[in-house]
């Protein structure tokens, strides 16, 4: 039976078109009728290599339904790699082609011998959300790219986190992953960004091991190249923002790539030093501030909610109210993951709530007793909610619309900082 | 004037729908009546025997050589008697999709001003099975109301049959689409008539008429010719009249009530087909 859904955190597999513009010289060619495209093309931040309003696209009609669209794609493609200048060329597939049964892949194979890669990932929409579309795009790359390296090269660790633009604070967020990951004397390598692209795509078999941080997605992907480059992988679920995390993070990815034990915990140290000064510092604000409340509650994908509900209860002594994940994590994935949110300090456990329909959540967080003013780290759509019930509100997770970000981060110790400071300055403002 | 009738005619792969149609048809013409053949069916062979060969080109081949802005003598050709003659067509065999062909094809048709008032009849020859949405088309929309089923003493025959009564019922629910009957086209199987009027019973409607077996049929086909056209003295002529006499007096018209695979096994069980299935005599 069909039924409403309100509020929905995430958009069609076809979305990964924005995993592909994250990778500096890549290029989109879609599949797809003009609609797909134009629906997809509204992302801030990404009009920089190519616009996210400038790319090829079939813009399949009536007649290729009926004909097929084989054609057209050939065209497009050929006519792409006449007219822009990209390294990577990563065609994305609509509904339309994947029912009409557009062998799309014999189309990309006929490029086989062009100058320039191409690949193609079936994005269809009926597959699943963009969360899953980005696994089929990293897919993409290790099935119809990359070739297995007769080296590997020592201390080489590619990082795999979550999803460009889906997390508005992607960029930063990798390159601080990148910077605590390098401070243990280990080599990051990642593809996302300013100043990554091919040659860091290229550099993926060579890796010791794959390190990824993230909940759910990507493990497929570890997994692909672990099968195929015999590459292992450490999975780190939680996203570490704040000390606590971050030294679990450290000690962890450190025990793996068997660095020094006394090197980590210099590392952490140093860290742990300067994050701690910062919060005695403003000990008085958490002390004395009636504003922030004890209870909390996340509103986000798996990675935020299960990395901030963390960071709140460990490093700031909240009290977690129910937390929802709204990224339609697989069922197989769940289980797992809710135990994550019962392995917090000080013998707390956190109630998790899959739930895609915004309705049926801010009924819920509209009901529950916070013992005081709420604070809700959630999408743009927990704003109003919040606001009527005079709580405190951190807009965190797509949809962002009430800040720009550029490099802005919270992962890491710095990261944690950042969202106290974020926290805390909605608190002080309440009353200003 | 009477009102426009427009039958679609469905059945098994091969069973012969596109010769029973087109000899029906031919047998329709000679009682007077203006008819429309639609040939539903990317092989687009529907209409040979009405026009003297493969001489149609099909609409999706015009609108795909010459985009949709066209005349309607590009795809409607007139045929044997005066009968006019459509061919859907298809998108080459393993690509595109045949079924929204259709569905493109027939709203072509309608706006180009195809249906006009002056016709009797206009059948709907569709291909094998209603595999998808497309090929029901002729069924939506309040187009075909009346379906008839070419079947034959043959298992396979009667399964499809059965199968494409499903997609009747479901299409009956919403709009006024009917099953007419079942029509024979015998493969002289032992007991075929008697298992037909058996499975039509079943089925909720009636065995309409049972065409025989006779090699002329063969004959006229590789002359592209109805039998009618062809023979017209011949006792297979006059059985194609017949079963045109049998659908313009037809005024039963039923929701079908098709059976479970179960049932269906038991009544082939007893009339011997399951016994038989590797000796049958054609």
């Amino acid at each position: 039976m069909a039924k409403l859904l309100d509020k929905q955190r995430y958009k069609c597999a076809l979305a990964a078109m924005q995993t592909v513009q994250a990778i500096d010289r890549a290029l989109p060619v879609l599949h797809s009728g003009p609609g797909c495209a134009q629906k997809l093309s509204d992302t801030n931040g990404s009009s920089g290599y190519f616009s996210p309003n400038i790319f090829p696209c079939t813009s399949i009609n009536e007649k290729d339904v009926v004909f097929g669209g084989v054609k057209k794609l050939h065209s497009t493609i050929d006519n792409a790699l006449k007219v822009i200048d990209a390294d990577l060329y990563v065609v994305l597939t609509g509904c339309i082609p994947e029912i009409v049964g557009d062998d799309s892949g014999e189309v990309v194979s006929e490029f086989a011998d062009s100058d320039k890669p191409v690949i193609y990932a079936p994005t269809a929409g009926f597959k699943g959300n963009n969360y899953k579309g980005h696994e089929q795009v990293i897919d993409a790359i290790i099935d119809q790219y990359l070739k297995k390296s007769d080296t590997k090269q020592k201390g080489l660790v590619n990082i795999w986190a979550d999803v460009p633009y889906q997390d508005l604070f992607w960029l930063g967020n990798i390159r601080e992953l990148e910077k605590l990951v390098s401070e243990l004397g280990l080599t990051p390598n990642t593809i996302f960004g300013y100043n990554r692209g091919i040659d860091n795509i290229n550099k993926i078999p060579e890796a010791e091991f794959n390190l990824l941080v993230s909940p759910w997605v990507g493990l497929s992907n570890v997994k692909k190249l672990e099968r195929k480059f015999g590459t292992p992988y450490l999975h780190i679920k939680t996203l570490p923002i704040g000390a606590t995390q971050t030294s679990a993070f450290l000690r962890e990815v450190g025990e793996f790539a068997g660095v020094d034990k006394e090197k980590v915990e210099s590392v952490i140290k140093e860290h742990e030093d300067y994050y701690y000064y910062l919060i005695g510092r403003y000990a008085d604000l958490f002390l004395e501030n009636r504003v922030i409340n004890k209870q909390f509650t996340v509103v986000a994908d798996a990675q935020y909610a299960l990395g901030i509900t963390k960071f709140l209860v460990n490093d700031l002594g909240l009290v977690p109210a129910k937390q929802f994940v709204v990224d339609d994590t697989p069922t197989k994935y769940r289980k797992e993951i809710e135990e994550e949110f019962k392995n917090l300090n000080f013998g707390i456990e956190a109630e998790v709530s899959f739930e895609t329909d915004g309705y049926k959540i801010h009924e819920e967080i509209k009901t529950h007793d916070y013992h005081g003013y709420p604070l809700v780290l959630g999408g743009y759509y927990e704003k109003e909610v919040t606001e009527s019930l005079k709580g405190n509100y951190i807009n965190i997770s797509w949809p962002v619309q009430d800040k720009v970000v550029f490099d802005s981060f919270y992962v890491g110790y710095a990261g944690g900082i950042r969202l106290i400071e974020d926290i805390y300055t909605v608190a002080v403002q309440r009353f200003n | 004037m009477s009102e426009l009738r427009q039958i679609a005619i469905y059945g098994k792969g091969g069973i012969g729908k596109s010769t029973t149609t087109q000899n029906l048809t031919a047998g329709l013409v000679e009682h007077g009546k203006k008819v429309m053949v639609v040939g539903c069916d990317p092989k687009a062979d529907s209409t040979r025997l009405l026009l003297g060969g493969l001489a149609q080109k099909t609409v999706l081949d015009t609108i795909r050589e010459e985009g949709e802005d066209i005349e309607l003598d590009r795809i409607l050709k007139e045929g044997y008697g005066g009968t006019r003659c459509v061919e859907s067509g298809g998108p080459e065999p393993g690509v595109g999709c045949a079924g929204r062909g259709i569905i493109t094809s027939i709203n072509m048709l309608e706006n180009l001003g195809a249906y006009t008032d002056d016709l009797d009849y206009v059948f709907y020859d569709v291909l094998g099975d209603v595999v998808c949405g497309g090929f029901a088309m002729p069924i939506r929309e309040g187009k075909a109301k009346e379906i008839y089923i070419v079947a034959s003493g043959e298992m396979m025959a009667l399964y499809a049959a059965n199968n494409i009564s499903k997609g009747i019922r479901r299409y009956a629910r919403t709009g006024g689409v009917r099953l007419g009957g079942i029509i024979c086209n015998s493969r002289n199987v032992d007991r075929e008539l008697d298992l037909l009027r058996a499975f039509s019973k079943e089925l909720g409607t009636k065995l309409l008429y049972f065409v025989p077996r006779d090699n002329v049929v063969q004959h006229a086909e590789i002359n592209k010719k109805t039998v009618i056209e062809y023979k017209p003295d011949s006792n297979q002529a006059q059985e194609y009249r017949n079963l045109a006499q049998a659908v313009i007096e037809n005024e039963d018209f039923v929701i079908p009530t098709p059976m479970t695979q179960e049932r269906l096994e038991e009544i082939l069980m007893e009339y011997g087909m399951m016994e038989l299935a590797d000796d049958y005599k054609i």
